[in-house]
């Protein structure tokens, strides 16, 4: 499976499971699926600033009725864990948070590796429910997490790693 | 003229026909009391957000947005007002109380009352409707704004201060659910 056809089916399965509109903050690993983000007409896409302010603009949109995915990569999840807490989790805002892993093996620079290693345990101990994966076949799994999201009434983060893109 | 007056000059203006994103308790509590509605969206934490989400919200009703914030918090996510400037949203005011201070920590100054002029920097983001009032003159700059197209940015310049208030006595979900459910009545209706 090539990372475009990876890129495809995770924005396929998000789409399925009721996913309409995303906001991103870019990534490396993420780049290839905000191109397939842009070119979707079905979707709203915007580009943010900060993962903060996506989060602020995403609950804009689910209080009007809309289901929001927000893209990013896992070192904005550092400077979101106060709004993930006094937004997300005190209003319990259903969204999903697909967040690339760099940081991880496959990773080339060293800077990268503290918040990699961090940003599981930081998202656990917030109580934000938290599932990594690795594998190109789990784009439907992650497309699952987004009607989770209303089961778990609160944000829900799906971590993928170098290997979900073929990136190793 | 503090936040509490300039607020209560502007309630009058407030009809069930727009959305409201207050910034934060004390603000919060002050308009609660002048005029509480089910369009009112008491963001209680997140400081900064209130501009961020009043904006996700204008770009999905055609209904009139404005979203109360203050000095200190859009400080705290400047960026957003790019944002608010590419998206140009017809239905959308940023109405900043600005006081010059953190008014919810004890009335430290912020760099507004220093000399930083958010109206300068909403318009270099490309917001051309941005505009600094004197508190007093708030309420007819806001009605001329909700009579014409936006995106609208109206900085009031008041003084620091807070009136004493209760805490608001609604739950966060209770002011979450009854939001949505205005949306969605709005929406329905067109
Ligand atoms: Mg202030």
């Amino acid at each position: 499976m090539s990372a475009t056809d990876v890129n495809q089916a995770l924005l396929r399965d998000l789409k399925a499971n009721g996913a309409d509109f995303f906001v991103s903050v870019p990534c490396k690993l993420l780049g290839g699926f905000i191109s397939t983000l842009e070119q979707d007409n079905e979707i709203t896409y915007r580009a943010v600033n900060r993962e903060e302010e996506g989060l602020g603009i995403c609950t804009g949109a689910w209080l009007a009725g809309r289901k929001p995915v927000i893209v990013m990569q896992n070192t904005g999840v550092g400077t979101l864990i106060t709004s993930l807490c006094s937004l997300g989790l005190y209003y319990r805002l259903p969204f999903l948070m697909v967040i690339s892993h760099r940081g991880s093996p496959g990773e080339p620079i060293g800077a990268q590796v503290p918040m990699g290693t961090a940003v599981e345990t930081l998202l656990q101990t917030i109580n934000i429910p938290t599932y990594m994966f690795s594998d190109p076949s789990d784009t439907k799994k992650v497309g699952q997490l987004v009607p989770f999201t209303d089961v778990a009434e609160g944000p829900v983060a799906a971590i993928l790693d170098y290997d979900f893109w073929g990136a190793r | 003229m503090r936040r509490y007056e300039l607020l209560k000059s502007i309630t009058p203006l407030l009809t069930d026909e727009e959305f409201v994103i207050c910034n934060l308790g004390f603000p919060s509590q002050e308009l609660y009391s002048l005029r509480d509605s089910d369009n009112h969206f008491y963001m209680l934490g997140s400081m900064g957000l209130s501009s961020s989400i009043g904006l996700g919200l204008s770009m999905e009703i055609d209904n009139t947005v404005i979203a109360i914030d203050g000095d200190g918090s859009v400080l705290m996510n400047l960026g957003t007002l790019s944002t608010i400037a590419l998206e140009d949203c017809k239905n959308f005011i940023l109405f900043i109380v600005d006081n010059g201070s953190y008014g919810s920590t004890g009335d430290q100054p912020t760099h507004t009352a220093k000399g930083t002029s958010l109206a300068a920097i909403a318009k270099a983001a490309g917001i051309d409707s941005s505009v600094e009032v004197a508190g007093a003159d708030a309420a007819d700059k806001l009605a001329q704004c909700m009579k014409t197209p936006g995106p609208h940015v109206i900085v009031a310049k008041v003084e620091p201060g807070s009136q004493a208030m209760n805490p608001i006595p609604l739950t966060s979900l209770a002011i979450r659910d009854r939001f949505r459910e205005a949306v969605k009545a709005a929406q329905a209706k067109t």
